[in-house]
């Protein structure tokens, strides 16, 4: 069941985003590593940026089949978390000045949307929505996710972080990427930051999620409730150990890239959701009657 | 005579590619000479044009000749000015004509054939002297195409290719390290433990790329004094460095000592007051100043003397490399540059 906008239907946007994306990842890596230049940071952000364009455009035909988020599966979530990333990317990123970091993102980037694309089943065709009606719960799951998405540029970041400090402690640092890499301290504070930033979004996702919750408690599985509490916990923990100096810039990297691969993998256990679907919108519908 | 075999603009050039030392000595020109030499030049009817570039490594004169003269009345002028005979200028020179002698002017202006392979300096050596010569009226047409349209070939190859990239002496190496682990070396603090030269250039290095904050320590309050005074920075004594190790980012030992001066210990205790910072650790010690196992610490950076030699010899093998690719653009852009003039020769002929 596809919508058509401008001629063409929402999987096919997806797809030329996905090759915009895959693009301006082997341009960037080709120029840092072959060509040995700096990747232009404005022709990365312009591709990102028309990549991200036809991917909303996509997104935006989706959702406009039910009137509403496109997180109706698997295939939308990841998309939207893709889609989230991006524009973290477009919109903070330039502000870190960061030059490979649009490399870093759209690789991220086209990696996803690619897994997405080929596992069909991740994109089931019912079309009913597994967070229910409510604006409001819709929009706890479009933080939720767009918290992912931050979560998915401090993986990225990280990931620099070690890369930059093992090239450094193995004094590997002629050639390859290690040139174009931000410092570590610069690494270190934009860490910090994303980390923050992610967590005060899915702090305010699941605060107004635990408002519904909270007055029906059959509305959530467990298994869900339970895999987003503890990604919560984690990032908190992460946080909190942070700021007390008790974990070293090498370790907090390395949780977050931990933590977020685990939170991908509790989207699966959100995605469980939708077989209680029917639970959700019989429960928006109670709490929206006065 | 036909277009391609038009040998009208040459260059004269004694570099170090060439001639040793003494002989550059004897051929450097000062600024009074350099005059004497362009009027001289402006007063022969060979010689349309000209340009002097004469820095500590090479003395080369780019000129333009009139219809029939020939490179020897150029040699006859050069001759005169430093009172040799024409046989012993030409012992000691190369010359080059025509394109070749284009293309040369790009290798020189984008470092290329610079002492040190891909230096940045000689760029603005070529400019300074295009502007004299330009300014006093000795560049014409044919020097004003060449040089101006040479700039941007030595841009593209700087722009383009690794020649100028990376440092190849031990100072910068270490700085371009720090710049790798701070970012801005504004912020960050730099302690000098030892007065001796390398470390006077490292910390020269450092303020060059924006340093303030110094420490200097030495094993006499004196000498500590007298060196802080010289270099900048605040007296620090070496018996005390456990009082303020942890005030600084970026640590320069030098220090003469039989066994290390900065422990595993010493920098473990220190580093749980650096809140998170790293911290950067340069032994230039013989024998070595840091214990070794100082780098197995996370957030420290440990890089003795042989790991940044070693550093700036790779760094100047991948400006070799980067020469060849440099030298096809340098040739490339030579043919071009040197068709359009012949063309417009003809075009003027007609």
């Amino acid at each position: 069941m596809n919508n058509m906008l401008f001629g063409l239907a929402d999987k096919q946007w997806i797809w030329l985003a996905t090759i915009v994306f895959a693009s301006s990842f082997l341009l960037g890596s080709y120029s840092a590593l072959k060509l040995k230049r700096k990747t232009g940071r404005p022709y990365i952000l312009g591709l990102v940026t028309f990549g991200w364009i036809l991917q909303t455009t996509g997104l935006y035909a989706r959702g406009l089949q039910y009137g509403g988020c496109p997180l109706a599966n698997q295939f939308e979530l990841v998309q939207f978390m893709v889609w989230s990333a991006i524009a973290i990317y477009i919109f903070v990123g330039p502000a870190f000045r960061v030059s490979l970091l649009g490399v870093f993102t759209s690789g991220f980037a086209c990696l996803f949307s690619i897994l997405s694309l080929i596992f069909g089943h991740w994109d089931s065709p019912s079309r009913e929505p597994i967070f229910g009606d409510s604006p409001w719960i819709e929009t706890h799951a479009a933080l939720a996710l767009f918290s992912y998405g931050v979560f998915g540029v401090l993986a990225l970041t990280s990931a620099m972080y070690l890369l930059q400090s093992r090239s450094l402690k193995t004094k590997n640092v002629v050639g390859g990427l290690f040139p174009f890499l931000p410092s570590i301290v610069e690494l270190v504070s934009i860490n910090g930051r994303l980390a923050k930033m992610g967590f005060v979004i899915l702090s305010v996702s699941l605060a107004i999620g635990y408002r519904y919750f909270i007055q029906n408690l059959d509305s959530v599985l467990t298994v869900k409730l339970a895999s987003t509490i503890a990604v919560w916990l984690a990032y908190a923990v992460v946080l909190v150990l942070d700021w007390k100096l008790a974990i070293t810039s090498k370790k907090f990297a390395w949780s977050c890239i931990f933590i977020f691969v685990a939170a991908l993998l509790s989207l699966a256990a959100v995605d469980r959701n939708s077989d209680n679907s029917s639970h959700a919108a019989a429960y928006s519908e109670s709490i929206e009657q006065p | 005579m036909s277009a391609e075999d038009d040998k009208s603009f040459i260059v004269v050039s004694i570099n170090h590619e060439i001639a040793p030392l003494e002989v550059r000595e004897r051929y450097s020109l000062d600024s009074e000479k350099v005059g004497k030499l362009y009027s001289d030049l402006h007063s022969s009817d060979h010689i349309s044009e000209s340009l002097v570039l004469n820095t500590c490594n090479r003395f080369e004169l780019y000129t333009q000749l009139s219809d029939d003269a020939t490179p020897q009345e150029v040699l006859e002028q050069l001759a005169q000015i430093y009172a040799v005979s024409t046989d012993e200028i030409k012992d000691h020179i190369h010359l080059r004509s025509g394109q070749d002698a284009v293309q040369h002017l790009i290798e020189v202006s984008a470092g290329l054939r610079s002492q040190i392979t891909g230096e940045a300096e000689i760029f603005g050596q070529v400019k300074a002297a295009y502007a004299e010569s330009q300014t006093n009226g000795y560049a014409g047409k044919v020097i004003n195409r060449v040089f101006q349209k040479g700039f941007q070939a030595a841009k593209l190859i700087r722009n383009s290719t690794t020649v100028g990239e990376g440092q190849i002496n031990i100072a910068n190496v270490a700085v371009d390290l720090a710049g790798k682990i701070f970012g801005d070396l504004k912020s960050a603090a730099a302690l000098s433990l030892g007065t001796g030269e390398i470390g006077e250039k490292t910390v020269k290095a450092l303020r060059s790329r924006g340093a303030e904050n110094f420490g200097i320590a030495s094993r006499s309050q004196e000498r500590a004094n007298e060196v802080a005074q010289q270099w900048g920075g605040t007296p620090r004594l070496l018996s005390e460095l456990p009082e303020y190790l942890q005030e600084y980012d970026i640590v320069i030992s030098s220090v003469g000592a039989e066994s290390p001066i900065i422990t595993y210990d010493l920098v473990k205790k220190r580093i749980a007051k650096r809140r998170g910072r790293p911290l950067f650790l340069i032994d230039l010690g013989l024998p070595r100043n840091i214990e070794k196992r100082c780098g197995d610490l996370d957030s420290v950076f440990l890089y003795n003397l042989d790991d940044l030699a070693s550093i700036a010899d790779e760094n100047l093998a991948q400006r070799k490399k980067a020469v060849l690719e440099s030298t096809e653009i340098a040739a490339q852009k030579s043919k071009f540059i040197w068709d359009a003039i012949l063309k417009r020769k003809q075009f003027e002929k007609k």
